[in-house]
């Protein structure tokens, strides 16, 4: 919202006030403006105000072909890419029929659970910043950026590696890059005790994140949470294990939860998600030696690829809840419909405003930050 | 899993643990510039060497990122398939998928390992770039992102053309191409890109990327309507035409090209005739000029052009002397690679404009051109080169040795020939191919066994025949022997042709490049056979024109002169097809257009002029 | 999850007798409704209630413009089996109106808002209707398809125009971009 769209709206003199946060705020992940109503310091109503992100993706997608729009996809959640064109691929597999081998499957899991990592690693050095620490941050980016160094070895893109297609993915890996990973994974998992020493077992973050913006059960279900804040209450819903997709139904992986609902318990889930990425990982390289074959079915030439008529509904696990795409196709080379529900679209709006009401001003950021609420996938 | 262990209290010592970071590796990263990986997607590079301009990669970049710029010092050659154009990329808007990289069809374009471009507000036009091999800031940084063999978009494998055995095609002279299925013809059709090159080297510019498409949706009255857009003969052109659009196709220059000619032949087969007349019939003008043209010759040439002037209003009357419409097509190609019923057809949607053809008829014999003149407002030739060309070596006046021209035209009247159990045949063109061909057959219908020899002066690689001819020929049991000349035909004590005898070839051409033929006298070989036919060429029978005719009219190097529309220096006259420009049915077609074209616009002059 | 039956064995009876209910099993875990628009409601009510279906995934809006309709497509999710049901309805397009769920269901609050804004659909009920995130936008309904993306760029913005010195050297010697 501009500045100069502004209407002032009068109040009867009493002691509460409006503030506006955002939308470029370092208390704000992404571009978002929350308006808040307070009485001192305590919220009393919160209204989000979402819109600055918004580039039209759905209806950008209903005008390219097929192949065209997975330059697109990755763009609409900007920390964890890796899901949205793993999602779009398996709406539009889903729709086609086409079979994935199961190498370029064994690689997508990868890709997945690499994109996890650096989503939470990004996702703990933010929330350490609501609350001051900003060592985090820099760990977090730096360890971020050697992941970063893994995908651009195999997909060409450090970001946004534009690198799957529905049927597959698009190379595959290259020479020595396994044991690269395995170094890697070696690597993250010897820091995570430093991040412990410095952020988890850290007294003041305990004591700071302990009781802050608390959810339970019924709340969360009511208010349609999922992912690690739904698992943070004690629910143990993982879509890699109740709607099994790509090869997870033959990996090892725990569910971790915590019972306390509040920002402490969101950020240990995820901190135990780090832990069992990392396992997942190891597994994965342990078996992609041994699956050969090729990395993507037989398409046809992208210029003149129909997908036949129907509708399909693909969900995933995000680093952040579940993602979903409903992909429609009328028979053509393009798509007719693409929707596409990201897990923030509940976390930054309905969540966030009802778990700030109670809350102090303080605190707002790390409510925020520990729902792990991305913009971009609300604007999309 | 370990425990986190975040339930105990603070201590003061705590910030001592930080001492062990003294003794740890810094996180750094060098200053230096590092190589990005190999897979890394940079800025583009392009291999201008490669690249055809086909501007493949400009339909499937998604932002629309990429321009075609045309630059005049390139090379351009239509009917090989290469354009003066290379693309420019639009920085602003790529977003470095690789997309073009992935489904460029000549592996020329590749992204580098270069990771930054920076610059002020004032230099944007620094954004927009035409890659070439060194790289966008002249230093090359290797080729990161490139098109590797298994991961290429386009699929480089055309869909098989079923056939019939060899053996089974010698027992007749039955079309022996079964052409495409549905499915096979939509994922043909599915390979095509859309460039056009085939439009831009095709002598009638046939508009073969919208027919295509047209197959490819399934759409195939709408492809029939594009072909008659420039070709009234698709179903002959569809089984023989020699195929420039498929030399310049830009999936041939690493794969197989699309097969344009049989996606033609599997659109006008499998939409009924009385359609294909009616979407033929479209666009005619319905008023009557009163203008009356002859034409002399029923071939592709004259019957094109009779097409387009009927359409116009005009009335025309096509003159043939054989027995049927279709010139050499009738009476030159064998009905194993193109039955007569689909001339039948084509010629009888020509027939539904309104022309009339008179078959049976021999101008200057029965007519004499002097009086075509009078009834006449023009007279177009299409008559085609009907003597064929002899050897003149010893013995090449016998009755034993025939012209292949002459042969396969009785083989098409439905007359019987006799052929002897041993035959060879003197050339190495599609004729010659045809000839042995038919030889072959007719020798397993009288003797049930085949034996053609075919010697030819071109070496193997240089044969002028075009290469599906040679493979066919060959499975079929034919002997080609290349570099050999024809040295002498061997006549019997019975005055029966024997053999011939054929000289090995040391070189065709001179240092000139003039007609020259060396031969190595020391290696002879006799080929025994009861029958020799020459196969290596084809002349213009004018016997028609007349003596006072002959003279008024230009000529040059023995070819009746015309511009370049068709006009001889007689202004009524006018001449096209293979007596113009050389025996191929779709240059003939082409020469076609381009005669009625000339002829309507002289009229009109003339009626103004006249008026 | 254990192979239990999707919807109880009651609820699929009933849902026969229902006019105008198509059930359909499009994958392993995803099953198709087609339904009534009138007796959406009930439907969810009994999926919630009754079969443990109570996590609303998403609803969707697809503009079928040749019909004349919308569709509405509301995805629920049952965590006990892992089952997704999508439920189908059918809404004329002019004038586009229809019930809110949200006593049912309150992310889809969240949903309606968006389609309103996007394809303008007006859900009765819906505790909010405001803009969200096209709030300064005065055009149509920016996602129905007879809003052309590419006309309005071309009437609103202007284009970059580039004039680097390798095409200014192209032009002098008679090339230039290709049109």
């Amino acid at each position: 919202m501009r500045p100069e769209n502004y209407q002032a709206v009068s109040h009867p003199p009493s002691h509460e006030y409006e503030l506006n946060i955002g939308p470029n705020h370092p208390g704000i992940e992404g571009n978002y403006a929350l308006r808040l109503t307070l009485e001192g310091d305590i919220v009393v109503a919160a209204r989000a105000d979402a819109g600055y992100l918004h580039r039209g993706f759905e209806k950008l997608m209903e005008g390219r072909l097929w192949m065209q729009n997975i330059a697109l996809v990755p763009r609409i959640c900007v920390p964890d890419p890796a899901h949205m064109e793993i999602c779009y691929a398996l709406g539009v597999e889903m729709l086609g029929g086409l079979e994935v081998p199961a190498r370029a499957q064994w690689i997508r899991v990868m890709q997945l659970e690499l994109s996890r990592i650096t989503a939470h690693l990004f996702y703990f050095g933010g929330v350490a910043a609501t609350m001051g620490m900003y060592s985090n941050m820099f760990w977090g980016v730096a360890d971020r950026d050697l992941v970063l160094d893994l995908f651009e070895e195999f997909t060409g893109g450090r970001v946004y590696s534009m690198f799957n297609v529905p049927g597959g993915v698009r190379r595959d890996l290259p020479d020595g890059f396994l044991g690269k990973l395995k170094a890697l994974l070696d690597y993250l998992e010897s820091r995570l005790e430093d991040y412990d020493n410095l952020f988890f077992s850290n007294y003041v973050v305990v004591h700071r994140s302990r009781g802050t913006g608390p959810m339970n059960r019924q709340q969360a279900l009511e208010w349609g949470v999922t992912g690690p804040n739904l698992r943070a209450t004690g629910l143990a819903f993982d879509v890699r294990r109740d709607d099994p997709y790509l090869v997870y139904d033959q990996i090892e992986f725990d569910i971790p939860t915590e019972e306390a609902g509040d920002a402490l318990a969101r950020i240990l889930v995820r901190r135990r998600e780090l832990q069992e990425s990392i396992r997942i990982l190891r597994q994965v390289a342990e078996q992609l030696p041994y699956i050969k074959g090729p990395v993507r079915c037989p398409l046809p030439n992208p210029l003149a690829w129909n997908v036949p008529a129907g509708d399909s509904y693909a969900r995933v696990e995000s680093s952040k809840g579940e993602l979903a795409y409903y992909t429609v196709s009328n028979g053509g080379d393009k798509p007719w419909r693409v929707h596409i529900r990201g897990p923030s679209q509940m976390h930054a709006v309905q969540v966030l405003e009802n778990l700030s009401v109670g809350s102090r001003i303080e605190d707002i950021a790390q409510i925020m930050f520990t729902l792990d609420a991305c913009p971009p996938e609300v604007d999309r | 899993m370990s425990e986190i262990n975040y339930k105990s209290r603070g201590s003061i010592l705590n910030p001592l643990r930080t001492l062990s970071f003294l003794a740890r590796k810094p996180v750094t990263l060098p200053l230096e510039p590092r190589a990005a990986a190999p897979n890394y997607r940079g800025f583009h590079l392009n291999d201008w060497e490669k690249c055809i301009g086909c501007s493949t990669c400009q339909k499937i970049c998604d932002n629309e990122a990429i321009t075609m710029i045309h630059i005049p010092e390139l090379p351009e050659d239509p009917v090989q398939g290469v354009r003066a154009q290379r693309p420019a990329i639009d920085y602003g808007r790529c977003c470095w998928c690789g997309l073009c990289v992935d489904v460029c069809p000549t592996a020329s374009l590749s992204l580098s390992r270069e990771y930054i471009h920076t610059c002020e507000q004032h230099e944007l036009d620094s954004y927009f770039i035409l890659p070439d091999p060194h790289g966008m800031h002249k230093r090359f940084y290797d080729h990161g992102w490139r098109k590797t063999a298994d991961e290429d978009l386009i699929d480089l494998q055309r869909q098989s053309m079923p056939e019939r055995e060899p053996v089974e095609r010698l027992q007749s002279f039955d079309e022996f191409i079964d052409g495409y299925d549905t499915q096979a013809a939509i994922l043909e059709a599915s390979r095509c890109v859309q460039c056009g090159m085939c439009h831009d080297s095709c002598p009638a510019h046939m508009h073969a990327p919208e027919y295509i498409r047209a197959i490819w949706e399934q759409d195939l009255e709408e492809a029939v309507r594009q072909i008659y857009r420039t070709n009234p003969f698709a179903h002959v052109c569809g089984r023989v035409c020699t195929r420039r659009c498929e030399s310049a196709c830009s999936i041939g220059v690493r794969g197989e090209p699309v097969a344009i000619r049989w996606l033609k032949r599997y659109a006008m087969d499998h939409v009924s005739h009385e359609r294909i007349r009616a979407i033929a019939g479209g666009q005619r003008s319905g008023n009557s000029s009163g203008r009356r043209i002859a034409i002399v010759g029923a071939g592709p040439a004259g019957l094109t052009a009779a097409y387009d002037l009927a359409r116009e209003g005009h009335a025309v009357t096509v003159f043939e002397a054989l027995p049927e419409a279709g010139g050499m097509m009738r009476y030159g190609i064998p009905s194993y690679r193109l039955p007569a019923e689909r001339i039948a057809d084509d010629i009888d949607v020509i027939r539904s404009m309104g022309v009339e053809i008179r078959c049976n008829i021999r101008i200057g014999q029965d007519i004499t051109l002097a009086q075509l003149h009078e009834n006449h407002d023009a007279v177009l030739l299409g008559i085609g080169l009907q003597f064929g060309r002899s050897t003149r070596i010893p013995g090449s006046d016998h009755p034993g040795v025939h012209s292949a021209v002459d042969l396969l035209r009785r083989i098409r009247l439905g007359e019987f020939v006799a052929v002897p159990p041993a035959a060879v045949v003197i050339g190495g063109g599609n004729t010659a191919m045809d000839m042995a061909r038919s030889l072959a057959r007719l020798q397993i219908a009288q003797h049930g066994l085949a034996c053609v020899t075919i010697t030819a002066l071109e070496d193997r690689e240089h044969l002028l025949a075009d290469q599906e001819e040679l493979r066919e020929t060959g499975e079929e049991g034919i002997t080609i022997l290349p570099a050999r000349g024809p040295q002498r035909c061997d006549i019997d004590d019975s005055a029966c042709i024997d053999g011939l005898f054929t000289v090995a070839v040391r070189s065709i051409y001179d240092e000139f490049g003039r007609f020259a033929p060396c031969y190595d006298d020391s290696d002879v070989q006799l080929h025994r056979a009861g029958m020799v036919v020459e196969a290596i060429g084809q002349q213009a029978d004018l016997a028609l024109l007349g003596e006072e005719l002959t003279e008024r009219l230009a000529w040059d190097r023995g070819r009746l002169q015309t511009d370049n529309r068709g006009q001889t220096s007689e202004p009524w006259l006018w001449a096209a097809g293979d007596l113009v420009n050389g025996p191929d049915v779709i240059h003939a077609v082409a020469d076609g257009h381009r005669a009625a074209t000339g002829i309507g616009a002289w009229l009109a002059e003339f009626a103004e002029a006249t008026a | 999850m254990e192979e239990s039956k999707e919807l109880t064995g009651w609820l699929e009876r009933v849902l026969e007798e229902f006019h105008g209910v198509k059930v359909q099993r499009k994958a392993a875990r995803r099953m198709r409704i087609d339904i009534d628009a009138d007796a959406l409601p009930a439907l969810l009510e009994l999926l919630q209630g009754r079969a443990g279906y109570v996590h609303l995934s998403a609803i969707s809006c697809v503009d079928w413009i040749d019909d004349g309709q919308f569709e509405l497509v509301y995805h629920v999710l049952s965590y006990e089996t892992g089952t997704l049901v999508s439920a189908h309805i059918r809404i004329a397009r002019d004038p586009g109106v229809y019930l809110s769920v949200y006593d049912l269901y309150p992310p889809a609050a969240f949903f309606e808002r968006d389609i309103h804004e996007m394809f303008g659909v007006y859900f009765e009920g819906s505790p909010d209707m405001e803009k969200f995130i096209l709030t300064e936008w005065d055009g149509p309904p920016p996602m129905r398809k007879e809003f052309d993306t590419r006309a309005y760029v071309h009437a609103t913005f202007d284009w970059q125009q580039y004039d680097p010195e390798w095409l200014r050297e192209i032009r002098a010697r008679g090339g230039g971009i290709v049109e």
